[in-house]
């Protein structure tokens, strides 16, 4: 782990003396059922747009009351992050997902009955969300905890799933939508979506929830200033107070950048249909130009995480990270510019690299910030702050649109954002970092001596208790 | 009505002159030119292919409520008041392309005759029609390579040639006019007009009623007992119809109207441009085409909707044979993965009885640890 101690970073020891990440092997199964889990997540609010215009018609409600079905859908998916993270402490990824699975699938099949919007609402937005919620977050945990030295890519491949799903259920539904009819479309989908229990299956625990007899031991030994309940290390849950992530000077780098550039992200993704379509571009090749971008995304994420697991990116990956944001940005700067249906299809591939680039990376640094211990609870944390500017951004563009009647103010705004948030990153990583190596180049033998004491108390039990001792530094 | 036709077209123009009896007027003057009168064959064509796609750049130039006109030659039309029923006439300009235009004429009688020139460089030119008038249809062509002084030119209605319609057209000002006026009266009179110069030239007017632009080409599907509402729009560019009419064929070409004759099944709502066909309580064998018509004076322009009806069970198929799919691979899985621990389990309790490992579950224990070695040292 050479690297890592380069880096010095706080959270590297947590790696070190957890259960050692298989790193290949079943691993990669774990990564393709990720893959299904994350691309159902990421794509179901999206794909099912294709059914809105049928749904409008047959309950004769307006446009605007149909878009909310994906917002809540999203919304929800973000905002359940928390619980999302305590189920998967508690329980380990598996169980999670295929209940999460088993709630996609419901959601659908009970939202094929609908007569009424709010039902719709409900069944689609409240517990399907919830059910990708839950799929989302322990699919990337159980990454988290398979891998460490391949971790990048094996994250590149499992966000590579987004595009892909993407690609594959937009015309699927089109295609059950003009046999069956939305209902019958949101049945079958239902049953796709039960898929993800195949996911979940797929995502053996790599450690058993801690019994009480092998924990106790070194428990006992262990117990520190955290205030734990005696016996079960599942109960290390209540002591991930959220509070105590916003004292960490990383996490906090790393949520103001996310925050800005979701806050960008969106609404170009959104918009450009009708940005192409403004300067006079068809309709059908408009709307190719988003299913270039989602291709182009397909191929870019595992070629980052590739990239990024090599030996001179690695310990490197924030900046790597911050250069794809400002990459992203600058693209959108640019977009303006752009007036016709040529420079559009570049911008679109240059966009799907960008936008590929960051998602692949987004969460492979937090985990890299956090370590495998502390990711689960940080990623819910992480993702219900991001609930605020994901819902927000789209709106906020398209008022910039209305006020000023010009599309070009919204990639000003949207690439300003982003690329400012990139260059945050950026500063502010060399910053902390030049920080941590100082400090902790006081302290290494210090580190040292615990990180081997953790290791002989850990591997015996295998349980994850090493994050009580992590807690200390 | 007035009111409709007010919204109906953006530009309207006084219209004046013309009454009865009158075969020959120019209220406005484009060029002057030369009608003359002809009957027409009656053969309707399948004309109706050509929709008047870019109807709105007619009305790019149009401006406001007044008689203003894109061609500073031509007059403005004055209103005829001869029936109770609306009399004021509507012109909608040329459209940019000069493939589309639309009149919309009333009078009583077909008494009111409108120009219509198609130049040597459009092939086709596309005539939605409201009412009975009559036309004056003028070709225009600049002639190939050697011009002779005088070609034979003659009309042809779908296909058909008109009768009494040959005429010497001579070149005058390095062109060739051939104008004939047609009195479109009923739908019989509708079709493709076609101009033909000698062996070497044709030009065709299209003449019809107003399309409906949107031809929705996926069925609409529904289930076994649903309310289902069929819809039909004609673009609120387009003159509104005067009422829609609702068919179902029956198979073979018969036709059936679906208005009034089940008064408890279907249930119509016409809404100027828009007409809403409710079928309750659907069953397999309202399954078709449901055919709805804008109705003109002139004639009924009509498009078709599908209509699909599914029981339960057809999406329920594919849905159980993926719950089937999705039962038997995490079976396998779970099978697969608590088949390899207890072999595991009997190798470790087998050779090697050491409890090292409390983990008599976690199969992967020894490839953990091997890994997990490799770990160490990378």
């Amino acid at each position: 782990m050479s690297y890592t101690l380069d880096r010095k970073m706080p959270p590297a020891p947590a790696d070190v003396s957890g259960p050692k990440p298989l790193d290949g092997g079943w691993g990669w199964m774990v990564v393709f059922g990720a893959h299904i889990s994350i691309g159902f997540a990421y794509s179901t609010p999206k794909a099912l747009s294709i059914f809105f215009k049928e749904i409008q018609e047959d309950l004769g409600a307006s446009y605007s009351e149909i878009a909310w079905i994906s917002s809540i859908m999203l919304a929800v998916m973000y905002a359940g992050g928390p619980v999302s993270s305590m189920l998967v402490s508690r329980f380990g990824s598996r169980p999670v997902v295929m209940m999460g699975g088993l709630m996609c699938g419901v959601s659908m099949v009970t939202a094929s009955f609908g007569s009424s919007i709010v039902y719709l609402y409900l069944c689609i937005g409240i517990i399907g969300g919830w059910g990708l919620c839950f799929n989302l977050n322990a699919s990337l945990t159980i990454i988290s905890k398979y891998f460490l030295a391949k971790r990048p890519l094996a994250n590149g491949l499992a966000m590579a799933g987004s595009p892909v799903f993407l690609c594959f259920l937009a015309p699927v539904n089109q295609f059950l939508l003009g046999h069956y009819g939305w209902r019958g479309s949101l049945l079958i989908l239902g049953g796709m979506m039960l898929n993800c229990c195949v996911a979940g299956a797929l995502m053996r625990p790599v450690a058993q929830p801690c019994d009480l007899r092998a924990c106790a031991p070194p428990q006992e030994v262990k117990q520190t200033n955290n205030t734990k309940s005696s016996g079960s290390c599942m109960k290390n849950v209540k002591t991930f107070v959220d509070l105590s992530f916003f004292k960490d000077q990383g996490f906090i780098i790393y949520l103001v950048g996310n925050v800005m550039f979701i806050f960008g992200a969106y609404a170009p993704i959104v918009f450009l249909s009708a940005y192409a379509i403004s300067l006079g571009v068809e309709e059908y090749s408009a709307a190719y130009l988003l299913s270039i971008m989602g291709f182009v995304d397909m191929f870019v994420r595992p070629g980052t995480g590739l990239i990024a697991n090599s030996k001179w990116i690695r310990p490197r990956i924030q900046y790597l990270f911050s250069f794809a944001m400002v990459f992203n940005g600058t693209f959108h700067l640019l977009c303006p510019l752009m007036t016709t249906y040529t420079l559009l299809v570049a911008y679109a591939v240059f966009f799907g690299v960008g936008f590929g680039m960051v998602f692949a990376l987004i969460f492979e640094c937090l985990m890299d910030l956090m370590g495998s211990q502390r990711f689960p609870s940080a990623v819910g944390l992480v993702t219900i702050i991001e609930c605020f500017p994901m819902l927000l951004g789209p709106p906020a563009a398209g008022f910039l649109v209305d006020v000023f009647g010009d599309y070009k103010y919204l990639f000003f705004m949207c690439g300003g954002v982003i690329t400012t948030g990139g260059l945050f990153l950026f500063v502010m990583n060399v910053y902390n970092y030049n920080r941590l190596d100082r400090a902790s180049r006081g302290d290494d033998a210090e580190q040292n001596q615990n990180t081997t004491e953790n290791q002989e108390q850990v591997t015996p039990a295998g349980c994850t208790v090493g994050s009580a001792a992590q807690d200390d530094q | 009505m007035q009111g409709d036709l007010t919204a109906a077209s953006p530009c309207i123009q006084g219209r004046r002159g013309g009454r009865g009896g009158e075969t020959m007027q120019q209220p406005h003057r484009r060029r002057d030119r030369l009608t003359q009168r002809t009957e027409e064959r009656t053969t309707m064509t399948a004309a109706w292919r050509q929709l008047p796609v870019l109807i709105l750049l007619i009305l790019a130039p149009c401006r406001t409520v007044s008689s203003k006109s894109v061609d500073p030659t031509t007059q403005p039309l004055v209103s005829i008041a001869s029936q109770p029923t609306d009399t004021r006439s509507v012109v909608l300009q040329e459209s940019v392309d000069q493939t589309t235009q639309t009149l919309v004429s009333i009078g009583p009688q077909p008494t009111d005759t409108r120009t219509f020139v198609l130049k040597g460089d459009t092939t086709f030119k596309n005539v939605e029609l409201l009412n009975p008038v009559n036309l004056s249809l003028e070709c225009v062509w600049t002639g190939s390579q050697n011009k002779q002084p005088s070609i034979t030119g003659y009309w042809r209605k779908d296909g058909a040639e008109v009768q009494d319609s040959r005429v010497t057209v001579n070149l005058k000002e390095q062109q060739y006019n051939l104008t004939k006026v047609f009195s479109i009266a009923s739908e019989e009179n509708l079709g493709n007009y076609t101009c033909v110069f000698g062996n070497e030239f044709e030009m065709y007017f299209i003449l019809g009623a107003p399309q409906m632009g949107e031809i929705r080409d996926k069925p609409i599907v529904s289930y076994v007992g649903d309310l289902v509402v069929l819809i039909c729009k004609m673009d609120e560019k387009k003159p509104k119809p005067n009422t829609w009419t609702w068919y179902k064929f029956n198979g073979t070409d018969r036709e059936e109207i679906s208005a009034a004759t089940d008064p408890h099944r279907y249930l119509t709502i016409n809404d100027g441009w828009k007409t809403k066909l409710k079928v309750k309580n659907v069953s397999e064998a309202d399954s078709g085409l449901y055919h709805c018509g804008a109705v003109y004076n002139i004639s009924t322009s009509m498009t078709h909707v599908e209509l699909k009806v599914i029981t339960i069970m057809e999406p329920l198929k594919p849905f159980i044979s993926i719950l089937i799919e999705v039962i038997i691979l995490v079976a396998a899985i779970l099978i697969y993965e608590r088949s390899r621990s207890k072999k595991k389990e009997a190798e470790a309790n087998g050779p090697n009885a050491e409890p090292k490992n409390a983990q008599p579950q976690t199969e992967d224990n020894g490839g953990e640890e091997s890994s997990s070695v490799r770990q160490r040292k990378a």
